[in-house]
């Protein structure tokens, strides 16, 4: 995404005007001079100069267009008698434009696995950094509250003394407030430092989202012995949004399903992610399990912070999920999946027509 | 309580679950001093009454799991009950193993710590008294003289006069009359006291 910005933003249409420029000159030399001359064969200074600013299919396209010129620019050349020579010089060239498309395009491929490779790398990073993050806050806000019940249970212990201690009752409750505060403020400073960082605004399309994440957790699924099925609608509209929080959200509900289907010993394993078009015309996300399930009485309480049912689960993820849907405008919700397991969907609103 | 009042060492990193603990150590009528760190705790001087530390896992410099370990090198004796804002089981298995009384996770059941804080203390009052008995023992023991702690460690193996006797080269008139000694010095009241007090002796340097 950054890379095309940066091109669009130092070649915004001198590079593509300089390039169809070259092509036309290459276009008239080669109509106007003689066949011997292998003219046609600097239409692959155009195919590299392409690369520079054009995607792999418009490279391909640059390409066959070159081909196509020096073909049109001998049949308007060709009332002069056709000589061996001609014949052979048009060959080396066809052949030279075609090499070279055929090695700019794998150029351009192995730059986009690159690029995609780092771009999940640095999602990766970003998961980590959330984990550890999360940790360090739930350490840091379990400190005063573990505080807060000793002095509770210190004061009631001091009350039911015989005769009560009045006085080291009233301390206890007076460090419990402070302590309380002390609790509320960390998740104050908790708080600033997410609205530090504003979303970014993209358009996006969800189900490239969709895909991009199922992709980076594929070997899980599989390890996992979860069949996935991908139901994607193509008439979701794009939506504004932040991709990376997105992805952590689908992330999430993925990891999630899939905690939840290895806690059951039987029946089949079944991931269902699809996407729609809601009724107020955005876009709706469903993720849907055959696990465990959720009880109906935790339906509310799930997306609470530090609520968890998992023995070693910090009560985060889906936590988080809710604020970055809800920083998105959207809306988030469970319900029971029938026979088994849960559905997680998440709303977003009216964006752009695809 | 025998005496002296049993003393809870607590240490934890944060102030304010420090202040908390205290208190409610202090409710329960038990004696509680309280530390930042290992460090503190390792440079006070403590009062020679029963103990027990209440110890948060997670602490600036030697964490609470190693500073366990090195107890033993310090030889400090006190049972260990531990605290812990983010423990997972294997953390919890290790302190166990290491002879934890427990491992609680904040914030924990307040009767809980202190039913853990109680068997610490229980453990050792019982390990201070062994202790105390041996050392009697050893006191008496270094009474006796060469002779009679040579007879004293016959007898109790099972020998009759009569062979101890022959071995030492001596009367079996004489070997009774020190005999006679070692059981007064001693203070024991029949051979098999003897020998349970001779074995103590032995044992007393591995159990202690």
């Amino acid at each position: 995404m950054k890379l095309q910005h940066l091109r669009a933003i130092t070649a915004p249409w001198l590079l593509p005007a300089a390039t169809a420029a070259l092509a036309a000159a290459i276009f008239i030399a080669d109509t106007v001079t003689d066949l011997e001359l292998a003219v046609p064969a600097f239409y692959t200074a155009v195919v590299l100069l392409s690369v520079r600013f054009c995607k792999k299919r418009e490279v391909i396209l640059v390409g066959l267009g070159s081909l196509g010129l020096t073909l049109l620019s001998d049949f308007l050349t060709s009332d002069t008698a056709t000589t061996q020579a001609g014949v052979i010089n048009t060959a080396i060239s066809l052949l030279a434009i075609t090499t070279t498309t055929y090695l700019a395009v794998r150029i351009e491929t192995e730059k986009e696995a690159a690029y995609e490779a780092r771009s999940q790398l640095a999602h990766v990073g970003r998961v980590t950094t959330l984990g550890e993050l999360t940790a360090s806050i739930a350490h840091e806000v379990n400190q005063p509250l573990a505080a807060t019940v000793i002095n509770g249970n210190a004061c009631l212990r001091w009350l039911a003394d015989d005769p009560p201690n009045l006085d080291e009752a009233r301390q206890a409750v007076a460090r419990l407030v402070k302590d309380a505060n002390r609790a509320s403020e960390i998740i104050a400073q908790v708080r600033a430092l997410t609205r530090g960082s504003p979303p970014q605004k993209d358009w996006l399309a969800i189900n490239d989202i969709i895909l991009a994440t199922v992709s980076l957790i594929e070997s899980e699924i599989l390890q996992n012995q979860v069949s996935l099925r991908t139901e994607l609608a193509d008439d979701v509209p794009l939506v504004q949004g932040d991709r990376v929080q997105l992805q952590q959200v689908i992330l999430n509900l993925i990891l999630n399903a899939l905690e939840a289907m290895s806690r059951v010993g039987e029946g089949p394993r079944v991931l269902t992610i699809s996407s729609a078009r809601n009724d107020a015309n955005g876009a709706l996300v469903t993720v849907r399990d055959t696990g465990v399930g959720v009880a109906p009485e935790n339906l509310d309480r799930i997306f609470n912070a530090f609520y968890t049912s998992k023995a070693d689960g910090m009560g985060m993820g889906l936590a988080i999920s809710r604020s970055i849907i809800e920083t998105h405008g959207g809306r988030i919700w469970a319900t029971p999946n029938s026979p088994r397991g849960a559905v997680f969907q998440f709303s977003l609103p009216v964006g752009m027509e695809p | 309580m025998s005496g002296t009042t049993p003393v809870v060492f607590v240490i934890d990193d944060s102030p304010s679950v420090r202040e908390a603990l205290d208190s409610l150590i202090r409710s329960v009528h038990l004696g509680v001093r309280t530390f930042g760190s290992t460090d503190e705790f390792l440079q006070s001087k403590r009062p020679d009454a029963p103990g027990c530390i209440v110890l948060d896992v997670r602490l600036p410099g030697l964490s609470g799991l190693d500073f366990q370990r090195e107890m033993v090198k310090s030889e400090i004796d006190l049972p260990v009950i531990f605290i812990t804002g983010h423990g997972d089981v294997p953390m919890s298995v290790r302190a166990l193993k290491a002879g934890a009384i427990e491992f609680l996770p904040k914030p924990f059941r307040d009767q809980d710590l202190l039913d853990a804080i109680h068997v610490g203390l229980e453990r050792d009052r019982a390990r201070r008294q062994r202790s105390a008995v041996v050392a009697a023992l050893r006191g008496q023991f270094d009474k006796l003289t060469s002779r009679e702690r040579q007879i004293m460690l016959k007898v109790t193996s099972g020998r009759p006069n009569k062979q101890i006797a022959a071995e030492l080269k001596l009367s079996e008139v004489t070997v009774k009359v020190h005999r006679r000694h070692v059981m007064r010095k001693m203070k024991a009241k029949s051979l098999a006291d003897l020998v349970r007090m001779a074995d103590k002796l032995s044992g007393g340097a591995e159990t202690a």
